[in-house]
């Protein structure tokens, strides 16, 4: 009897030479040589710093600094959130389509309207397609140092991300009531307010507490470029290469960002559960209570901070920052400066793609013990090892990769795929415990081992699922590729880095502009990828 | 109505932030000198370093004296141009970008007796390397990319012996300041570094260096250093900061421990002049254009 035949073999095989044929020359690229790592040299220096890592720094001068620091840091989020929100509303006001009056139907202006909504929306790719370190990089220059440059940084690439989504949240609720409106003759402002804001103000608010845990997580990082908080205690201390220093502040970063976790997912339940008790109810005294301390820690944040943007209005400052800016215009475009951006976007590119790749198969074996298929231990446990992972940002992990693998785009990889495990593998943990339990089961009672159990009953409801995790976090991964090289990993960031303390402002401009074109190339890849999963 | 509580309690809170940030703060009226320094060492360090010197210069100029610590080399010729530092220690790169950033209005006051011929040393900690140009195809470390004597003058020395620094190493590191340098050194995450005699004097003095760092070469001698003030400035109150740094005496002992602290013998006048040699280093080099 004949074997029969795999009928998607030709297909298989396709994919897998395709894709020796896209990862062979990344690799190349990104010096992807794990052999490295046990390199008789690297294990000494890491080890040595490692060894340096016990005891943590605990002296008191040293513990009033992290002290003031972690404020610092959390000031600087909640003041950066506030400022995203002030960009944010009236970008996402005007850009969404739920309140267009032009979509109505043909009256005066409707080209004027259109082409409005198109500046705004690039404005919006803009603000986010830049990564919020090379914000706070330049106006480090403009403002001085200090926490007001993380501020606006923040507040600005926060500012395009919240309009994005606050104006998608605004367009996938119910349009009647608005619609009904603007064709009564309501004004815009009245149909946001009540025909739409009913519908989704509880999303909206989610969203935006999810945000702020993310903004915590970006201004652990913003020290590296200047901008205060923990982020320059850890540049300092990497640099001296401080084990003991370096040790305590990774365990601050560690409390900081779970902290901010389980408050943000404690408010947000709180919201989800007052929003589907009814509108009427909706406002409960803990919801209430918790806005204000929201509204408190603000406004305690901007106190704390001190950071004196009043001094932006003035003339003099406005017309110095204007120059400022004015200075990065034209690019420079000429062939040996694109040649050498060129080299350093396909290394950005192999970063992200290898990092997000080594991080999804990380991920999907430690999901496996974390979504309580071993034991109850080992769920434990790996949830801890992922927390840990996620809650060093990329940036640090660089750093400590550095010294690993050397300095170069490799470090960089390791360091996207350490931090992406701990976001995707917690992410896939949860797709796996939610799958349907039945086709596994069925195979399990027909007499299948559980592990073919697992690949052909569980694995196949949930893969498209964990795709599409893995590709938003390739679009976030491009952008930290981009800035990781401010410590050394390779990709643009080196480049960029360099180029800005030269004053060449021409040729930084032209590698900010190519930071840009990637992050937006590989959302339209990712997006496309993400269709075609369905 | 719970809508309306909570937008206004959202609009209370930004009014309120808005107006916190845009109030002037109250100490404006009391004339300060401004003062800060390239992080070319650890911000702790340059603290130290300035304190006494600081409490020196309030008693000279008879005026309150702030330093801002700043970690971006770049920043402070960004500060010094928009007029939000009033005197600032820079290397004679960081001048050069001040000086063209300024369009001339940044002008130096004085140097140590030691930036009239400064050099830089190359250190590794690997055994193989015993030339610069054994350095080829390793991991290389300046400091600064802003650096004169971690990064600008080594780069021009190293063309002139025949290494270019884009192609000829297998990878270069910014360590960011001199001892970061060190550090990166003895640890092995490069392979050879460059950095100035006088941080590298310092460490070895303190005892700071780890035995296997040795150096391997010295560039030639190169005007560094200098103390320049923002254009602008009252003359008399530039006179009298100049005049404070030359008074300095390493024959009084109050004066010995700042001098000491500066690793200065004295200071002495400098001059634009002095630096057109750097200009000319940097534009070789290809970081200035």
């Amino acid at each position: 009897m004949k074997a029969p035949r795999d009928p998607a073999a030709l297909a298989r095989v396709g994919g897998l030479l395709l894709a020796t044929v896209v990862l062979w020359p990344l690799a190349v690229i990104g010096e992807f040589r794990p052999w490295v790592l046990f390199e008789a040299q690297n294990l000494r220096v890491m080890g040595g710093f490692l060894g340096g890592f016990l005891p943590p720094a605990s002296g008191g001068e040293f513990l009033a600094y992290l002290g003031q620091a972690t404020i610092e840091t959390l000031a600087m989020a909640s003041a950066g959130i506030a400022l995203a929100f002030v960009v944010a509303v009236p970008l996402a006001v005007a850009t969404t389509q739920a309140l267009s009056i032009s979509r109505l139907g043909p009256g005066p202006g409707r080209r004027r309207g259109e082409l409005l909504r198109a500046g705004l929306r690039i404005l919006l790719v803009v603000l986010r397609g830049i990564p919020e370190l090379v914000w706070a990089l330049l106006f480090v220059r403009v403002l001085g140092l200090g926490p007001a440059a993380g501020v606006l940084a923040l507040g600005l690439t926060y500012g395009g991300m919240l309009a994005k989504v606050y104006a998608e949240i605004l367009e996938s609720g119910d349009q009647r009531p608005a619609r009904a409106l603007l064709e009564a003759g309501g004004s815009r402002l009245q149909a946001l307010c009540y025909g739409l804001l009913p519908g989704v103000a509880q999303e909206l608010t989610s969203y935006t507490v999810y945000r702020w845990e993310c903004a915590v997580r970006a201004s652990v990082v913003m020290g590296f470029v200047g901008a205060g908080g923990l982020g320059q205690l850890m540049d300092q201390s990497m640099k001296m290469l401080n084990g003991g220093e370096a040790a305590s502040i990774l365990l601050t970063f560690l409390a900081l960002v779970l902290a901010a976790d389980a408050l943000s997912a404690f408010f947000r339940r709180q919201l989800g559960e007052a929003g589907t008790a009814g509108h009427a109810a909706a406002l409960g005294p803990l919801p209430l209570a918790i806005l204000a301390s929201l509204g408190g820690a603000v406004l305690a944040s901007f106190a704390w901070l001190d950071l004196g943007l009043g001094a932006l209005l003035s003339r003099a400052a406005a017309a110095s920052i204007a120059d400022f800016f004015a200075s990065f215009w034209p690019l420079d475009l000429s062939a040996g400066w694109l040649w050498k951006v060129g080299q350093g976007a396909l290394e950005t590119l192999a970063i992200s793609v290898l990092g997000t790749l080594l991080a999804t198969v990380c991920a999907l074996l430690l999901a496996l013990p974390a979504s309580g298929r071993h034991g109850a231990l080992l769920e434990q446990a790996t949830r801890f090892v992922l927390n840990a992972l996620r809650s060093v940002p990329e940036l640090v992990w660089a750093t400590l990769m550095a010294l690993a693998a050397g300095l170069g785009p490799f470090a960089g990889i390791l360091a996207l795929a350490l931090h992406t495990s701990g976001v995707l593998g917690r992410l896939f943990a949860e797709a796996l415990q939610n799958a349907p339990a039945t086709p596994r089961d069925a195979l399990l009672e027909a007499g299948t081992p559980a592990g073919v159990a697992f690949l052909y009953g569980s694995l196949p409801t949930v893969t498209p699922q964990l795709l599409a995790y893995a590709l938003y976090r390739w679009e976030m991964n491009i952008r930290m590729a981009a800035i990781l090289g401010f410590v050394g990993a390779g990709g643009l960031g080196q480049l960029l880095y360099v180029e800005l303390s030269l004053f060449h402002q021409a040729q930084a401009s032209t590698v900010i502009a190519a930071m840009l074109l990637l992050s937006v190339a590989v959302d339209a890849a990712s997006a496309s990828l993400r269709r075609r999963l369905g | 109505m719970f809508r309306f509580s909570r937008r206004l309690a959202l609009k209370g809170a930004l009014v309120c932030a808005l107006a916190i940030s845009v109030v002037p703060s109250a100490t404006a009226a009391e004339p300060v000198l401004r003062v800060s320094a390239i992080p070319d060492e650890a911000p702790t360090e340059l603290q130290r370093k300035f304190a006494p010197l600081g409490k020196y210069l309030e008693k000279e100029l008879a005026m309150k004296v702030s330093f801002v610590p700043v970690s971006d080399y770049a920043a402070v010729v960004e500060a010094l141009a928009s007029d939000k530092l009033d005197l600032a220690w820079l290397g004679g790169f960081t001048f050069v970008q001040a000086s063209i950033r300024t369009r001339g209005a940044a002008t130096p006051l004085v140097q140590r007796a030691e930036d009239a011929r400064f050099t830089s040393k190359f250190i590794t900690a690997d055994d193989n390397i015993k030339t610069l140009a054994d350095t080829r195809g390793k991991v290389f470390a300046f400091g600064s990319p802003s650096s004169t004597s971690g990064h600008l003058m080594p780069r021009y020395f190293l063309i002139q012996g025949g290494i270019n620094a884009d192609k000829d190493f297998k990878n270069v590191a910014f360590s960011g300041a001199h001892d970061a340098t060190v550090a990166f050194v003895a640890a092995g995450k490069a392979d050879a570094g460059v950095l100035n005699a006088s941080v590298w004097e310092k460490l070895v003095d303190q005892n700071k260096v780890d035995p296997k760092v040795r150096v391997i070469a010295t560039t030639p001698p190169y005007f560094d250093y200098n103390w320049t003030v923002r254009g602008g400035l009252d003359p008399e109150l530039v006179r009298k900061i100049a005049a404070a740094f030359l008074k300095l005496d390493p024959a009084n002992p109050e004066h010995a421990e700042i001098l000491a602290l500066q690793r200065a013998s004295r200071f002495i006048p400098t001059s634009k002049e002095n630096y057109q040699g750097i200009e000319q280093a940097a534009k070789a080099a290809g970081l200035l254009k």
